[in-house]
């Protein structure tokens, strides 16, 4: 038997005798699917009554087959052979992309499950994009892929005036100057992620704002008032966390759906669901008076009330 | 006039159907954020990610529910915080959820839209993948940008964690293990 931390953070502990019988009992079943998995892709290939959309899911499935056997077999390689468990490696064998989502917390349990990001407007909450990784990468990685989907949200939209990121704000996890480059190249602001733990000024004088625009090197692409405005909503960044926390409100806390899809899935659907209650929120005018003002300066019109859908 | 009434069933089949909208006021929170969803672009993406993925070998077979009430469905039940059970029990008898549900009508002898099987609302839910999640999400965002309701030009980014769930223990579950065992 393995114990992870403190006896007084509940028992943690794993019976490696109960993992060895379950994992053997897998193995055994799947010490043949390399060399099965081999012929029936050889076989796939050369059947031709089969449509090419049905060729590619057959031809995915017995590759995820035949990676999760190995996966598998590593772990418990890592558990059986005597040799020293390393730290949150060994979590889940049926779920492998499952990782510990607590770093940094030696003396008690970690707490096992996906950290999933989100990039939302703090003004009114509305979630632009989430994204489900699997493991627990670095709050910096999500950046990226977050805006890739905003941009992506963006492009089908083909009324109106052109819509773009004008700034972006975020906790001291996100700050990357990798990152910052990144997004200084994408003509994005990255004066609401803070260096230190000191709070981000939220009215700056005309000289800091000089001086935002020219280490970003954004003179020519992003005007004053812009950045005026990317100061006071990286001010109120902890907003992010009343979003978080009606997000938990309706079961993100809890992922009760199998695996890294059903996870993806769940979220999603959550993610749409609180957008939907977002939205009516903003149609009835139920918003905070600095939410009303944020949106006033955004120029965000407010829908007529009389209209019927 | 009375007997004809009251032999209508007989005489017509079905009877005259009751309109979801006359039990619903405006005022339901239900129907306001059913309201919000831009639910005719929502369906085509499914049906055209459905359709590239998982191919009809046969015309044949009994009618599937619409796409539009299973994701109806799915949605709503993370709103409510219910269950799969709890959300298909409820569609039978509340109006409300018929309406958010996108069905209109409702019949004396219903159609076999209006019973969808918890078991139905799980294959559906396993059918949908990352990209095609990831695109119901786009274009939701996109029809409140495209309604200039948000705006996506100043953002913020953060994470959670959320913990993985334990299974739900079922007469099913029950029933496996105990044939499992030796």
């Amino acid at each position: 038997m393995r114990s992870f931390g403190r006896s007084c953070r509940g028992q943690g502990k794993v019976f490696v005798k109960l993992v060895r019988q379950t994992e053997q009992q897998l193995l055994d079943v799947g010490k043949d699917i390399t060399t099965l998995g081999q012929q029936a892709q050889t076989c796939l290939e050369k059947t031709t009554t089969l449509r090419e959309t049905q060729r590619e899911r057959l031809r995915e499935d017995l590759t995820t087959a035949m990676r999760h056997h190995e996966h598998i077999r590593q772990q418990s390689t890592h558990l059986t052979q005597g040799k020293k468990l390393r730290h949150c490696k060994v979590v889940n064998a049926y779920d492998p992309t499952i990782a510990p989502i607590l770093k940094g917390k030696s003396n008690c349990p970690a707490q096992f499950g996906r950290k999933p990001g989100i990039i939302s407007e703090p003004a009114t909450g509305f979630i632009f994009a989430n994204l489900t990784p699997q493991g627990n990468p670095s709050d910096a990685s999500y950046v990226l892929p977050l805006i890739d989907k905003v941009i992506q949200a963006t492009a089908r939209v083909h009324h109106g005036p052109k819509r773009s990121i004008h700034s972006l704000a975020g906790d001291l996890g996100v700050n990357d100057p990798v990152l910052r480059q990144a997004l200084h190249e994408r003509h994005i602001l990255s004066v609401g992620i803070p260096k230190t733990v000191e709070p981000i000024t939220p009215h700056p004088s005309a000289e800091e704002i000089r001086d935002i625009l020219n280490e970003a090197n954004l003179q020519r692409k992003r005007t004053p008032y812009q950045v005026q405005l990317a100061c006071a909503s990286g001010s109120s960044r902890p907003v992010v966390e009343s979003h978080i926390a009606t997000l938990l409100s309706r079961g993100a806390g809890t992922v009760r759906y199998k695996g890294l899809e059903g996870a993806v899935v769940q979220q999603g659907m959550t993610v749409m669901s609180y957008n939907g209650a977002v939205l009516v929120r903003i149609r009835q005018r139920k918003m905070t008076k600095r939410a009303q003002k944020f949106r006033r300066l955004l120029g965000l019109k407010y829908p007529k009330v009389s209209k019927i859908n | 006039m009375g007997l004809v009434r009251y032999l209508q069933h007989w005489l017509s089949g079905i009877g005259p159907a009751l309109h979801v909208t006359d039990f619903v006021p405006q005022s339901d929170p239900i129907r306001q954020w059913a309201d919000t969803f831009p639910w005719d672009a929502l369906v085509n993406a499914i049906e055209q990610s459905f359709a590239k993925r998982f191919p009809k070998t046969s015309t044949r077979g009994r009618r599937p529910v619409p796409i539009r009430v299973l994701l109806a469905l799915e949605v709503l039940k993370h709103e409510l915080g219910a269950s799969d059970d709890d959300i298909c029990r409820q569609l039978r008898t509340d109006f409300a959820v018929m309406y958010a549900a996108g069905l209109r009508e409702y019949r004396i002898n219903p159609s076999q839209d209006h019973f969808v099987l918890p078991t139905t609302l799980c294959e559906f839910r396993g059918r949908i993948d990352e990209a095609l999640m990831d695109e119901l999400i786009a274009i939701q965002a996109a029809a409140a940008m495209e309604a200039e309701l948000v705006s996506p030009a100043h953002l913020v980014v953060d994470t959670f964690p959320c913990e993985q769930g334990s299974q739900r223990v079922t007469d099913a579950t029950t029933l496996y293990k105990a044939q499992k065992k030796p």
